[in-house]
């Protein structure tokens, strides 16, 4: 089953969707790291979101691009964070598949993952609530991001917005 | 306390003087709003979410849907706006998020 689970910046997405994989009774747990720990705050934010899972029996999978070579173990629970950083690394990073075929690498990295575990829940940030003044490459980054989103939402068994720590569904409802 | 939240002028003070039946003058005084410009640089936010949810009506514009900003000021004061966002919306006995006017209760109930 594939939930898709999108919010702004500190909507409570994260603890959402860790909740979900956390009622799954889908074994073992993985976290599915994409974000590359640039920076201080970068660190922090890695900090922040390990303590949030310690003691929650996650085993930790980092892979910031390229996930059509991705295993995990048949009939797992993955958490993959976040979608927002994957295209960042898969459009911009030098090993990424760059502006022209990210899109692609990425969806079929998901249905890779997809394909071998039982749950999947995808992590996403909300980008285009902020106005249109944006031009040239964030303009890019964020038709890309919302041409996923709106591709994988097609797919996906569940689809919910996070709003102050509250799930909205819009497809689907949350997994029992 | 009511949470009200939503993005910029999609109604929250038009819905909030509908649910008191107060004129906008009333509602300055029975609501805080705005409450996502305290959050920049606050050293303490569960205090101020202490303070808040003593309010009857609390109102805060939804500003993490954007393109996270480049200045690290201004990714921080977002962030703690959405944080205290999230600490208020557990406080508070409703929520309630207006979408182009409508309004959802995302948590409890309408009084």
């Amino acid at each position: 089953m594939i939930t898709l689970v999108i919010g702004g910046a500190a909507s409570g997405k994260s603890e959402y969707a860790e909740r979900l994989i956390m009622k799954s009774a889908a074994r073992p747990r993985i976290y599915l790291a994409t974000m590359e720990p640039f920076g201080a705050e970068g660190r922090r934010r890695i900090e922040k979101h390990r303590a949030m899972r310690a003691a929650k029996d996650f085993q930790t999978l980092e892979r910031y691009t390229g996930l059509i070579n991705a295993e995990v173990p048949a009939g797992s629970a993955v958490l993959l964070e976040c979608l927002g950083n994957l295209c960042a690394n898969e459009r911009y990073a030098p090993n990424g598949a760059g502006p022209d075929r990210a899109a692609d690498a990425i969806r079929n990295g998901i249905f890779h993952l997809a394909a071998q575990c039982r749950d999947l829940v995808i992590v996403s940030n909300e980008v285009c609530s902020g106005g249109r003044d944006y031009a040239g490459d964030t303009l890019e980054y964020m038709q890309l991001l919302a041409f996923l989103h709106r591709r994988l939402a097609v797919q996906a068994d569940n689809v919910c917005e996070v709003v102050c720590g509250l799930p909205v569904y819009h497809k689907g409802g949350e997994p029992q | 306390m009511i949470f009200i939240t939503g993005p910029l002028y999609s109604g929250k003070r038009t819905f909030a003087q509908k649910l008191l039946g107060c004129t906008p003058e009333e509602l300055n005084r029975r609501a805080v709003q705005d409450v996502q410009d305290l959050a920049r640089d606050c050293p303490n936010l569960e205090k101020l979410t202490e303070e808040l949810s003593c309010r009857e009506i609390v109102i805060a514009v939804e500003t993490g849907g954007g393109v996270v900003p480049v200045d690290p000021a201004e990714r921080a004061a977002r962030e703690a706006a959405g944080r205290l966002a999230c600490l208020l919306a557990e406080r508070a006995e409703t929520v309630v998020r207006v979408f182009c006017g409508l309004p959802t209760v995302l948590k409890g109930e309408l009084p």
